[in-house]
């Protein structure tokens, strides 16, 4: 089953779900809108190589007057919130208002893991050239119950709390 | 414990008026899901370069006899030939597995629809290579999912949209500039 927004809401209170900070303005009717951090990581060498170790991305912060984010490469940015749960699993995705410009926020990697409680990493791309701005609503993030035994989450972006780049040995493992 | 609603059961609740799905053709229920067709009216933006606080400007049009051609590095807005909607579960949309094969996203990291969204949906155009489509084609898949908890129904800017509706981004700016939004 997928939480209401008011449930989530009881789920932050009671400490079940962790958004920090937490805004209740931002609450949807099942899900909650997470914001744009100002720092942002770009992989823009011609040819990515899955097995580099650091993939020597650029770092940028974006301004307040906004940055225009170009189509074909890769941004990698991170939600303000600190977002995840032990109890519900966390899906993240972009919302309407983003994908009607042609916004990616993830690339097919939205479900998260059960313990797993950070600033998540965005993986944006674009459609056409767009202007997005530091702070601003960019998207959503929803809660499912689980059924069965938990396995404690050991994974490794997990403990990232800025844009992290993708780690050979996580992807060979 | 009952999560994803089957077919059948898509069907009942469409009966019982839980769900809205207009018009409503028993041979598009699937075995855990509803195929829904694209609608005749395309949208998409007259400039390349797109501003998230400003409204962009943009052009409407059929879909003729002959299709439309889609291309690569522009986003293009669709819509559902049906009516959905429900204020009873969530419902989530995906392409058909038809329409993936040929490179075509029909929405953009946005399948969560709200509940209590009852709209001709908008779909998120973008393909991989140039593509034709056609009107009523069958290009994508509504779930409906069980909640937890009290609900509380979409009031939200893009209700009662009927055809393609650009993106109303800008309404988050307009009260509060993005440098104060910044700090929040």
């Amino acid at each position: 089953m997928i939480l209401t927004g008011p449930e989530i809401q009881q789920a932050v209170t009671q400490g079940d779900i962790v958004l920090d900070p937490f805004d209740p303005s931002l609450l949807n009717p099942n899900s909650y809108n997470y914001r744009l951090a100002p720092f942002i990581k770009v992989l823009d060498r011609p040819i990515l190589d899955g097995l580099d170790c650091d993939q020597n991305p650029r770092e940028i912060e974006l301004p307040q007057a906004g940055m225009v984010f170009i189509p074909r490469r890769v941004y990698l940015g991170s939600t303000v919130e600190t977002i995840g749960s032990d109890h519900y699993v966390t899906s993240l995705i972009g919302r309407s208002s983003l994908g009607r410009l042609g916004v990616f926020l993830q690339v097919s990697a939205d479900l998260g893991n059960l313990g797993a409680v950070h600033k998540w990493t965005l993986e944006i791309v674009v459609a056409q050239p767009v202007r997005l701005f530091p702070g601003m609503q960019v998207g959503q993030v929803s809660f499912w119950q689980a059924t069965g035994d938990r396995l404690p989450y050991g994974g490794y972006f997990g403990r990232y709390s800025h844009p992290v780049q993708s780690n050979p040995a996580v992807v060979c493992s | 414990m009952l999560v994803i609603l089957t077919g059948p059961e898509i069907q009942r609740q469409v009966g019982a008026g839980r769900i809205i799905i207009d018009p409503f053709r028993p041979e598009q229920v699937r075995p855990n899901s509803y195929d829904f067709a694209l609608g005749t009216r395309i949208a998409g933006y007259d400039d390349e370069v797109l501003d998230v606080s400003v409204k962009n400007r943009s052009w409407q049009q059929e879909i003729g006899p002959d299709g439309f051609v889609l291309w690569p590095g522009r986003i293009y807005l669709g819509h559902t030939v049906e009516v959905m909607g429900s204020d009873y579960y969530v419902p989530i949309i995906r392409a058909r597995s038809s329409i993936a094969r040929l490179g075509l996203f029909i929405h953009v990291t946005a399948d969560l629809i709200d509940i209590g969204s009852i709209n001709q949906w908008t779909l998120q155009l973008f393909a991989v290579q140039p593509l034709r489509i056609y009107a009523n084609m069958v290009v994508g898949q509504v779930t409906f999912w069980q909640t937890q908890g009290r609900i509380e129904l979409y009031e939200g800017k893009y209700q009662g949209s009927r055809g393609p509706t650009p993106s109303l981004s800008y309404h988050d700016f307009a009260t509060t500039k993005p440098a104060s939004v910044a700090k929040s």
